[in-house]
């Protein structure tokens, strides 16, 4: 939640490099996601896990929660901080 | 990292913020219980309704059968430590300074539990003594003083989450394999026993050890099945076989919540930054 403003920023920054960003809210009710994704101007795309199964795919603990995913799908980085994602994704854009 | 803290499968049912920190979820989670309880009264009926008044008043003669006075005497010194432990890291000292107000306040809370031994109260002091001592960077003799907190006391319930953090502050995890070992084995309260062997998997896992972790969980998954903590271990056992750096991420398809297709299969050739995330 705190973290917004940040990603934020670092969509614009990465989102014309071949960046997808995927918000997946574990909520209780997809109602309150879309005011907040609507009230921060969240612009990336959101999954309601209303079933918790992406939950149980990614072994999630708690959140927030990043699963950094190379061009090829495979996992380059889980469980970063948001301070160093920003390091990884520009790695990642290199290769 | 202070005030982070491990989060159970119980909590991620429940959809708990990893920064909030463990022992203030188990305490909301008891008044949570209550209140509940207390509103299912009210709705009960009008009999219901009368019969809690009628309670009501007579509180007002004697004190709620809840209120234990030795729990808000430990909360009453808890809670000053909290507050003179503010001021002091707002002055700029360091923690580790031997003025630290939580190294006396330590000493006066274990002093409540020698002179007050095997009560609720007790075991709070317990561990909030142990917790001080961390947060005045006193591992080993927070260490020591754990060594004398017998096998069976109940105070291991909570202070597991502070052998965690001691270990979390210190990327130290022998301790914490050495304690959440002995207790998986010897605790007598059986929710301290799976929740220690549990511990013990984790901690294994963080300090790299991942064939010990492995042979936690799956210790859990065995001894403890159908419940949350072998669903739990379960999870981890999945995640440290499948869901490492240089392994395929797992294939997902949903729908997003402006009705669009969505998967990761669609991504092929991008970059993909996945949060999971509440707004809670």
């Amino acid at each position: 939640m705190g973290e917004v403003p940040l990603l934020k920023e670092l969509y614009a920054q990465y989102k014309d490099q071949g960046v997808v960003f995927i918000g997946i809210s574990l909520d209780e009710d997809q109602k309150k996601l879309e005011e907040m994704v609507a009230s921060k101007g969240i612009s990336w795309p959101q999954v309601w896990d209303a079933d918790g199964s992406l939950v149980t795919l990614f072994n999630i603990k708690g959140t927030p929660t990043y699963y950094l995913l190379d061009r090829d799908g495979t996992i380059a980085a889980k469980r970063i901080t948001i301070e160093k994602l920003s390091s990884s994704i520009t790695d990642l854009l290199k290769k | 990292m202070a005030g982070a803290c491990f989060v159970t499968n119980l909590m991620r049912r429940r959809r708990v913020n990893s920064n909030v920190a463990c022992h203030e979820i188990n305490l909301q989670h008891t008044w949570g219980k209550m209140k509940r309880k207390i509103i299912a009264q009210l709705f009960g009926s009008l009999l219901g309704l009368m019969f809690l008044l009628t309670l009501m008043t007579r509180a007002q003669n004697k004190p709620p059968k809840l209120d234990d006075p030795e729990l808000d005497r430990v909360q009453a010194m808890i809670s000053q430590a909290k507050k003179e432990s503010g001021q002091f890291s707002k002055s700029g000292s360091k923690a580790s300074e031997p003025n630290n107000p939580n190294l006396k306040w330590a000493a006066t809370l274990w002093e409540y539990r020698n002179k007050h031994p095997d009560t609720p109260a007790s075991a709070i002091a317990t561990t909030e003594a142990l917790r001080l001592l961390v947060r005045a960077d006193r591992i080993s003799e927070m260490q020591t003083k754990a060594d004398t907190v017998k096998l069976d006391e109940a105070a291991w319930k909570r202070a597991i989450y502070v052998l965690v953090e001691a270990a979390a502050n210190k990327k130290d995890y022998n301790y914490l394999i050495s304690k959440t070992q002995a207790l998986s084995q010897t605790a007598v309260d059986p929710e301290i026993k799976v929740f220690a062997h549990i511990t013990l998997g984790d901690a294994y896992w963080k300090s790299g050890d991942t064939a010990q972790a492995r042979v936690a969980f799956q210790a859990v998954v065995t001894k403890y099945p159908k419940t949350p903590y072998a669903e739990e271990a379960e999870g981890n056992l999945m995640e440290i076989e499948l869901l490492n750096p240089g392994q395929p991420a797992p294939q997902f398809a949903r729908t997003t919540i402006k009705g669009d297709p969505i998967s990761l299969a669609g991504f092929k050739g991008r970059v993909v930054v996945l949060k999971f995330w509440g707004t809670y």
